[in-house]
């Protein structure tokens, strides 16, 4: 069971982001705070991020082939990506969700 | 572990691997990690897997496989390939864990191995886990790509393993030709407690495997390089220690077929020792062989024929020629011919694939002809050590051999073996051309029989379609009559008999 964090996810093509991490462990933390940014940016009322915590639901992680935290996993729109690391290298991010890169 | 012993001698657990057991001195380091390094294909997922699997089969250890590299259930295959039952293992005692990294996946600033840890976490106590794998792990260390990241991440793992006072085996791999570790993993060895190099090299054309111990912390270990080999049942290792179990001496003899040969020898060789003989092409080693394989299957012992580059078929028609029928044995099953290809194999898997035969037909005497084959591909050094390990392990089973050797080199007054396994041989028969008078004829001598008396001369042997034999000695001048000049001999001492 994911712990649901926003809810604005019932508009058709919503971002879905399934996000895993190791409780409040400072790169962890920033990964939310990274990914939150972004969906704040990029798809502003159009998103989703379902957190899971590894160390309290470890055999989920370990059953979703999650091996690394933070990884965080676009559910929806298919296909599927997955990106590992605190999400500080943004156009990296982008490039992985197919979004233009922020102007230099 | 009790904290009143001292801590820095590590305690060790078998690996129930023979020779890796002597050579690291008693096994993996318990409760410690132990780095198994080497290049593609150099056998560190095999050996891994297979401590893991020995270790559950034997001592019920559970264990975890987590592979980084292969999916899970390639791993799982090859271990069905090798005859151990994956499946029933995977039910209880091994679990393995897909850890492969997707090829898709995108890399953006810092992680680490919490979610992996903690997952294993909860699988180890629930198994109760004593012993995990982690194969491949260059290939985690190359996703973080950060030098810095990859001394936390694996010093995290060192950490995590030390405090459950679990056993780790971690697979790397290194460039091979290179011997040593690419220098941003320069510190794995250092961190590791125990760790062991496979390396592959081809020589004559022919690959051979070898494994090294580079260190173990704090205990004492094999310093040589000793061959090792993955056979049809997993990987074997060729000990080098030396230490073997002293079998009881037989004072009982044993033929070698040939009536007049066991008369210089004052009855035969003795059970359980070998006999070695030596002589250039065509001498008829393989002939003698043949007689003393015959002998045993006569008595109604179990035999073991094992002949190089030569057909078994045409080793049962040559010797029926000299009415050593050896056919009926063969169909009996009391004998077994096996015909090997000497450069089918390196010497270790030569050895491997003996020792296999060996078990399967339980012979009391075994015949190899010739053991200078092994010599022949893959280094004399190593052919030298197996020749040695083959000799003793036929021993330490009370198995009667006689094995053939080639002479080789210019001066065969030498009298070396390509082998040197002169030295090591109970019985050393010489079989040579004399030439005389424009003949050449076949002589043999006993240049040494251990712990028993023999006759000091040489001998004119015999082929015929009756069988093998030695002539009376005749001498004249000092020197052995052989060929024409002795049956004149033979029948003027008939003519003065009759009159």
């Amino acid at each position: 069971m994911s712990d649901s964090v926003h809810t604005e996810d019932r508009l058709k093509g919503a971002y879905v982001f399934r996000l895993y991490l190791a409780g409040g462990a400072p790169n962890s933390v920033r990964a939310f705070a990274n990914l939150y940014a972004i969906c704040q940016k990029h798809f502003p009322g159009s998103h989703r991020i379902d957190v899971i915590d590894v160390l309290k639901e470890p055999l989920r992680a370990l059953a979703e082939a999650i091996l690394v935290t933070p990884t965080v996993v676009k559910i929806s729109p298919l296909p599927e990506q997955q990106i590992i690391g605190d999400l500080s290298e943004e156009e990296e991010v982008l490039r992985a969700l197919g979004l233009p890169q922020k102007e230099k | 572990m009790t904290d009143k012993k001292d801590a820095a001698v590590l305690e060790r657990t078998l690996s129930g691997i023979e020779g890796f057991d002597d050579i690291t001195c008693g096994g993996l380091p318990l409760g410690a990690t132990t780095l198994l390094m080497g290049g593609p294909g150099s056998g560190k997922t095999v050996l891994a897997l297979q401590i893991l699997v020995g270790g559950s089969v034997r001592g019920g250890t559970p264990g975890i496989f987590v592979s980084f590299e292969e999916s899970a259930r390639r791993v799982s295959a090859n271990g069905d390939a090798f005859g151990w039952d994956m499946c029933a293992l995977e039910k209880k005692q091994i679990h393995f864990i897909d850890a492969c990294v997707r090829s898709d996946v995108v890399r953006s600033g810092s992680f680490d191995l919490t979610g992996l840890l903690a997952a294993l976490e909860v699988k180890t106590v629930e198994m109760d886990a004593k012993l995990i794998v982690f194969d491949a792990i260059d290939v985690l260390l190359s996703l973080l790509d950060d030098p810095a990241a990859e001394y936390r991440e694996l010093y995290r793992l060192h950490e995590w393993l030390i405090v459950r006072k679990l056993t780790g085996i971690l697979t790397m791999k290194i460039d091979e030709g290179e011997g040593a570790v690419a220098p941003r993993y320069g510190f794995m060895p250092f961190m590791a407690d125990c760790t062991v190099l496979l390396t592959q090299r081809v020589s004559d054309r022919v690959g051979a495997r070898a494994i090294r111990v580079l260190k173990y912390r704090g205990s004492p270990h094999v310093l040589n390089e000793v061959p090792f080999a993955i056979g049809p049942t997993g990987v074997e290792v060729g000990s080098s220690n030396g230490v073997h179990p002293e079998p009881q001496p037989f004072e009982e003899k044993v033929s070698t077929g040939i009536e007049r040969l066991d008369e210089m020898l004052c009855g035969g060789i003795y059970r359980g020792t070998n006999a070695l003989i030596t002589g250039s092409s065509g001498g008829g080693k393989s002939s003698l062989a043949g007689a003393f394989i015959k002998a045993a299957c006569d008595r109604n012992e179990r035999a073991l024929f094992i002949s190089f580059d030569e057909n078994s078929r045409d080793i049962v028609r040559d010797l029926a020629t000299m009415s050593i029928n050896i056919a009926p044995h063969l169909e009996s099953g009391l004998l077994r011919m096996e015909a090997m290809r000497t450069e089918a194999a390196s010497s270790e898997e030569h050895f491997m694939h003996i020792k296999r035969m060996i078990t399967e037909q339980d012979p009391r005497c075994v015949a190899i002809d010739p053991l200078s084959a092994l010599a022949r591909v893959g280094g004399g050094l190593a052919a030298r050590a197996v020749a040695e390990r083959l000799i003793y392990l036929c021993r330490n089973k009370g198995i009667t051999v006689l094995f053939t050797s080639l002479l080789e080199g210019s001066d065969p007054h030498l009298e070396t073996t390509t082998l040197h396994v002169s030295t090591i041989s109970d019985s050393w028969i010489q079989i040579s051309y004399a030439l005389q008078d424009g003949e050449r004829n076949r002589a043999l001598s006993i240049i040494k029989s251990r712990g028993s008396e023999h006759s000091n001369q040489l001998r004119e042997l015999i082929f015929s379609d009756s069988g093998i034999t030695l002539a009376d000695p005749y001498t004249a001048g000092g020197e052995v009559l052989m060929g024409t000049l002795r049956m004149e001999k033979e029948h003027a001492a008939q003519k003065r008999n009759g009159q």
